[in-house]
C-alpha cells in the first residue's frame, strides 16, 4: 500500500514537472529585479520567497475562477536562473495533469496584479510576467487643463495693462485740451504784455527749434 | 503754429539698453553655439572677433549715426540723403514686416511651453498613454517624448507643407497674447518702450547666470564644455567658417532692419553714440559667448544622461537575455560583458542584436542642432533631467520670451517710426496707430499657427531677410561712403559728438565693410543658384 503510495508520488511529481517547460503554451516567465527595486533593502529570493510567489499566485487563480479552490502545490515552477527568472504553469485541482489555460491565467494575473506586486514590494516594472503587458494607469484629466488657467491670469493682467494704459491716455488728453484752451485765454493778455516791452515769461516759440536747422531736400 | 516735439528718451541709458535688447536676441542663444560647435569650438572665437572688428561694430556706428543725424525713421532718413533713395528705407520696412509676421509665433511657442511649466510632471517628459491603456502612443515612442511634444502637442504639424488644417486654439491663443504684449510695450512709442527696456535687457542675464551656475554643477556638464573648447584649428581653413562668422555678426547685431536708425532718431542730437555702439556690439558677441558656455554644460548634461540611460538599457538586456544574477553586469563593464558573451553564446547574442544599440558618448555630443529644434527639443529634454525641473522650465522660458520680445519690440518700432513721418498718418494718436499696425501683422501671422505653420515659418526664417538685409546695408555703406561722401559725413559726427570718427572707423566704411558685404553677397547668390530646389525636412506621422 504504502508502495503505491510512493509511486503514484512520484509519478504525479514527474508527471508535474514534465507539464512544465520553457516556452510552455500554457506558462508564463517571471522575471523578478529585487535589487533594481530595492536596492540596499532587497531580500535574497529563496526557497520561502517562492513558497511565497505560489501561494499568491493560488489566490489570484481562486480569485478568478471561484469555483475551483487552488493550492500551492497546482502551481508548478520550473526553470529558476541566478537572474531570478523562473517559468510556471498552474494545474487544475481537480485532475493534476490538465494544464490551466493560458487567456484565465493572464485574466487571473491581471486581476490581482496589484496584491502579487505589493506581496513582494516591487511594481509591475519590476515583477514582469512576460506576455502580460500591465494595463497602465489612466491618465489624469483635470476639468481645465492648468495651462489655460495660467494663461488666463496672464491675459488678464495684460489685458488690463493696456485697458490702463488707454484710459490714462485718454483723460491725459482730455486734460490737455481743457489746458490749452485756458492758456489760449492766457495768450492774448501776455502778447500784449510783450508788446508792451516788458520781459517777463515768453512763450517758446517752436518754429524756431533746433529739428529744422538742415533744410529738407 | 505748435510742432509737436520728436519723443525722446528720458535717458541715454534707455536707448543702450533698448539696443541691447534688440540685438541680443534668440539667435544669440540658438545660432552661435551651433556655428561654435561646427566651425571647431574655440577656434570659432577668431574669425567671430575678427568680424566683429571689421564689420559688426562700424556698420552699427553707421546706423546710429544716419538716426541721430536724421530724426526720423528710414524711409525719410535716407531720403534726406539722396531722393533717389527713398526705397532703401523702403525696403528696411518691408524687410522688418516679413520679420514681424513670423517672429511672434516663437514667443507664442515660449508661451506655450512655459505655461505648460506649471504642472507636476512636465507634459513633455513622459509619452502619453495610447487609448488602450497597453502602452506608449506610438509616434511618441519612436521618436522621444520632447520630439512629440513639440511636433504634435505644440504643432500639430502636418506630414507636408501642402496639407491644411484648422488654427491650433492654444497656439492661436498664445499668438495673441504675444501680439497683445508686444502692443503693451510699444502702445506709447519710446515712453513706454524705454521703461520695458529696463527689464527686457537685464533679466535675461540674471536667468543666465543662474543657468550657468546650475549648469556647471551638472553631472557630464565638464564633458560638454571641454568638447567646445577644444579649438580645432584645421576648421580656420574653411572658408565656409569665415563666412559664417561674418554672416552670424552681421545678422545678429540686427543690422538693416531700420531699428537701429528708429532707436537713433529718438536720441538727443549730442549723445555720444560711438561710445554706446562699440557698447552695444561687444555686449552682444559677449553674451553670445556667455550663452555659448551655458548650452554647452547643458549639452554635456544632456549627452551625459542619454549616454547612462543607453548603458543601463543595455545591461538590462544583456541581464533579460542571458539570465545573469542583476549584481553580476555593472555599468562600468558593460563593455566587457559584451565582449565576453559575444565570444561565448554568439547566436544568442546574435539574436538581440538589433536590440543593441550602439553606446558612444561622442555621438551624443556631436549631435549639434541650431534653431528652435534646439530652444524647444534639446533644452527641454535637458530641463526635463534636473532636479526641481518645474523652475528650470520656468526660467528658461521666461528668459526666451524676455529675448524674444525685446527683438520684436525693435522690429514693431522700425515698422512705426518711418511710418509716422509721413503726414497723413501723423495725425493719428499713438496709441491707435501702433494698435492698427499690430493688429494688421497679428491677423496676417495668425497662418503661422495652422498645421503646416512651422513649414513656413522655416520658410521666413532662412529665406525671408537674409538675402535682402545684404543688399540694404551694402548700399547702406555705399550710400554714405561715396554718395554722401566720407567728408560731410566727418563733419556732421563731429558736429553731433564733437571730434571726428578716426582712421579706423573711415576706412572700414570706405573699404573692408563693402568689400566684405560684397563678398557674402555673391557667396550667397552662388550658394542659392547652385542649390537647386530648395527642401525642407518634413514630419511625417506615418513613418
Amino acid at each position: 500500500m504504502l508502495e503505491k503510495i510512493i509511486l503514484l508520488l512520484c509519478c504525479s511529481c514527474a508527471v508535474a514537472q514534465h507539464l512544465c517547460t520553457p516556452d510552455a503554451s500554457d506558462g508564463y516567465k517571471v522575471r523578478l529585479s529585487i535589487k533594481t527595486a530595492l536596492e540596499g533593502q532587497a531580500y535574497e529570493w529563496n526557497e520561502n520567497e517562492m513558497f511565497l510567489f505560489r501561494a499568491t499566485l493560488a489566490f489570484a487563480m481562486r480569485n478568478h475562477i471561484r469555483e475551483q479552490k487552488f493550492e500551492v502545490s497546482n502551481i508548478i515552477v520550473c526553470n529558476e536562473t541566478p537572474r531570478v527568472s523562473f517559468w510556471f504553469v498552474v494545474t487544475s485541482p481537480e485532475s493534476t495533469s490538465v494544464l490551466i489555460g493560458k487567456e484565465d491565467v493572464e485574466e487571473a494575473v491581471r486581476k490581482s496584479r496589484n496584491r502579487i506586486n505589493s506581496a513582494f514590494l516591487l511594481t509591475d516594472k519590476t515583477l514582469e510576467f512576460i506576455g502580460i503587458l500591465p494595463t497602465l494607469a489612466a491618465p489624469v484629466d483635470p476639468d481645465t487643463p492648468p495651462w489655460l488657467i495660467v494663461f488666463g491670469v496672464v491675459m488678464g493682467i495684460v489685458g488690463a495693462g493696456i485697458i490702463l494704459l488707454l484710459v490714462s491716455s485718454v483723460v491725459q488728453k482730455k486734460r490737455k485740451n481743457e489746458m490749452t484752451d485756458d492758456e489760449e485765454n492766457c495768450e492774448e493778455t501776455r502778447v500784449k504784455t510783450v508788446e508792451n516791452g516788458s520781459v517777463g515769461e515768453g512763450v517758446y516759440n517752436m518754429s524756431f527749434s533746433d529739428d529744422e536747422r538742415f533744410t529738407q531736400m | 503754429m505748435e510742432k509737436d516735439a520728436r519723443p525722446s528718451w528720458d535717458n541715454p541709458t534707455q536707448f543702450v539698453l533698448a539696443c541691447v535688447s534688440y540685438a541680443v536676441g534668440l539667435g544669440n542663444v540658438w545660432r552661435f553655439p551651433y556655428l561654435c560647435q561646427s566651425h571647431g569650438g574655440g577656434g570659432f572665437l577668431i574669425p567671430y572677433l575678427l568680424m566683429l572688428v571689421l564689420e559688426g561694430v562700424p556698420l552699427f556706428y553707421l546706423e546710429l549715426a544716419i538716426g541721430q543725424k536724421m530724426r526720423s525713421g528710414s524711409i525719410r532718413a535716407w531720403s534726406n540723403i539722396s531722393p533717389y533713395l527713398g526705397g532703401l528705407g523702403l525696403a528696411s520696412v518691408v524687410t522688418s514686416l516679413y520679420l514681424c509676421l513670423y517672429y511672434n509665433i516663437i514667443n507664442a511657442w515660449s508661451f506655450w511651453y512655459l505655461f505648460h511649466s506649471f504642472q507636476s510632471v512636465l507634459p513633455w517628459s513622459v509619452c502619453p498613454i495610447n487609448s488602450n491603456r497597453t502602452g506608449p502612443i506610438e509616434e511618441c515612442e519612436k521618436a522621444s517624448s520632447t520630439q512629440y511634444f513639440f511636433y504634435r502637442e505644440t504643432l500639430n504639424i502636418s506630414p507636408t507643407i501642402e496639407e491644411n488644417g484648422g488654427i491650433h486654439m492654444g497656439q492661436a491663443l498664445c499668438f495673441v497674447l504675444a501680439w497683445l504684449i508686444t502692443y503693451l510695450f510699444v502702445v506709447r512709442g519710446v515712453k513706454s518702450t524705454g521703461k520695458v527696456v529696463y527689464f527686457t535687457a537685464t533679466f535675461p542675464y540674471v536667468v543666465l547666470v543662474i543657468y550657468l551656475i546650475r549648469g556647471i554643477t551638472l553631472h557630464g556638464a565638464a564633458n560638454g564644455i571641454k568638447y567646445m573648447f577644444t579649438p580645432k584649428m584645421e576648421e580656420l581653413a574653411n572658408i565656409s567658417t569665415w563666412i559664417n562668422a561674418a554672416t552670424q555678426i552681421f545678422f545678429s547685431l540686427g543690422l538693416g532692419f531700420g531699428s537701429l536708425v528708429a532707436f537713433a532718431s529718438y536720441n538727443q542730437y549730442n549723445n555720444n553714440f560711438e561710445r554706446q555702439a562699440i557698447i552695444v556690439s561687444f555686449i552682444n558677441s559677449g553674451t553670445s559667448i556667455f550663452a555659448s558656455i551655458v548650452t554647452f554644460a547643458i549639452y554635456g548634461f544632456k549627452a551625459t544622461v542619454n549616454y547612462e540611460n543607453c548603458l543601463e538599457r543595455t545591461r538590462v538586456l544583456l541581464m533579460n537575455t542571458f539570465d545573469l544574477a542583476e549584481d553580476s553586469i555593472s555599468m562600468d563593464n558593460v563593455f566587457d560583458w559584451i565582449e565576453k558573451l559575444n565570444a561565448t553564446h554568439p547566436l544568442q547574442f546574435a539574436q538581440i542584436a538589433d536590440k543593441y544599440d550602439d553606446c558612444n558618448l561622442e555621438s551624443e555630443l556631436d549631435t549639434a542642432v541650431e534653431g528652435t529644434g534646439l530652444a524647444f527639443i534639446v533644452y527641454s529634454e535637458a530641463i526635463k533631467n534636473m532636479p526641481l525641473s518645474q523652475l528650470w522650465s520656468v526660467l528658461y522660458f521666461i528668459m526666451l520670451l524676455l529675448l524674444g520680445m525685446g527683438s520684436m519690440l525693435g522690429n514693431v518700432t522700425a515698422i512705426i517710426t518711418p511710418l509716422r513721418d509721413f503726414k497723413m498718418l501723423s495725425h493719428m494718436s499713438n496709441e491707435l496707430f501702433n494698435g492698427l499696425v499690430c493688429l494688421f501683422c497679428m491677423l496676417l501671422g495668425l497662418g503661422f499657427t495652422t498645421p503646416p505653420g512651422n513649414y513656413w515659418f522655416t520658410m521666413f526664417n532662412d529665406y525671408g531677410a537674409t538675402f535682402s538685409l545684404l543688399f540694404i546695408v551694402l548700399i547702406e555703406v555705399i550710400t554714405v561712403s561715396y554718395i554722401y561722401g566720407i567728408r560731410r559725413f566727418e563733419k556732421d559726427i563731429e558736429d553731433m559728438i564733437g571730434h571726428r570718427p578716426n582712421w579706423y572707423w573711415k576706412t572700414m566704411w570706405v573699404v573692408v565693410s563693402p568689400v566684405l558685404l560684397i563678398a557674402l553677397f555673391i557667396f550667397y547668390i552662388i550658394n542659392y543658384t547652385m542649390g537647386g530646389t530648395p527642401t525642407y525636412q518634413a514630419w511625417d506621422k506615418e513613418l
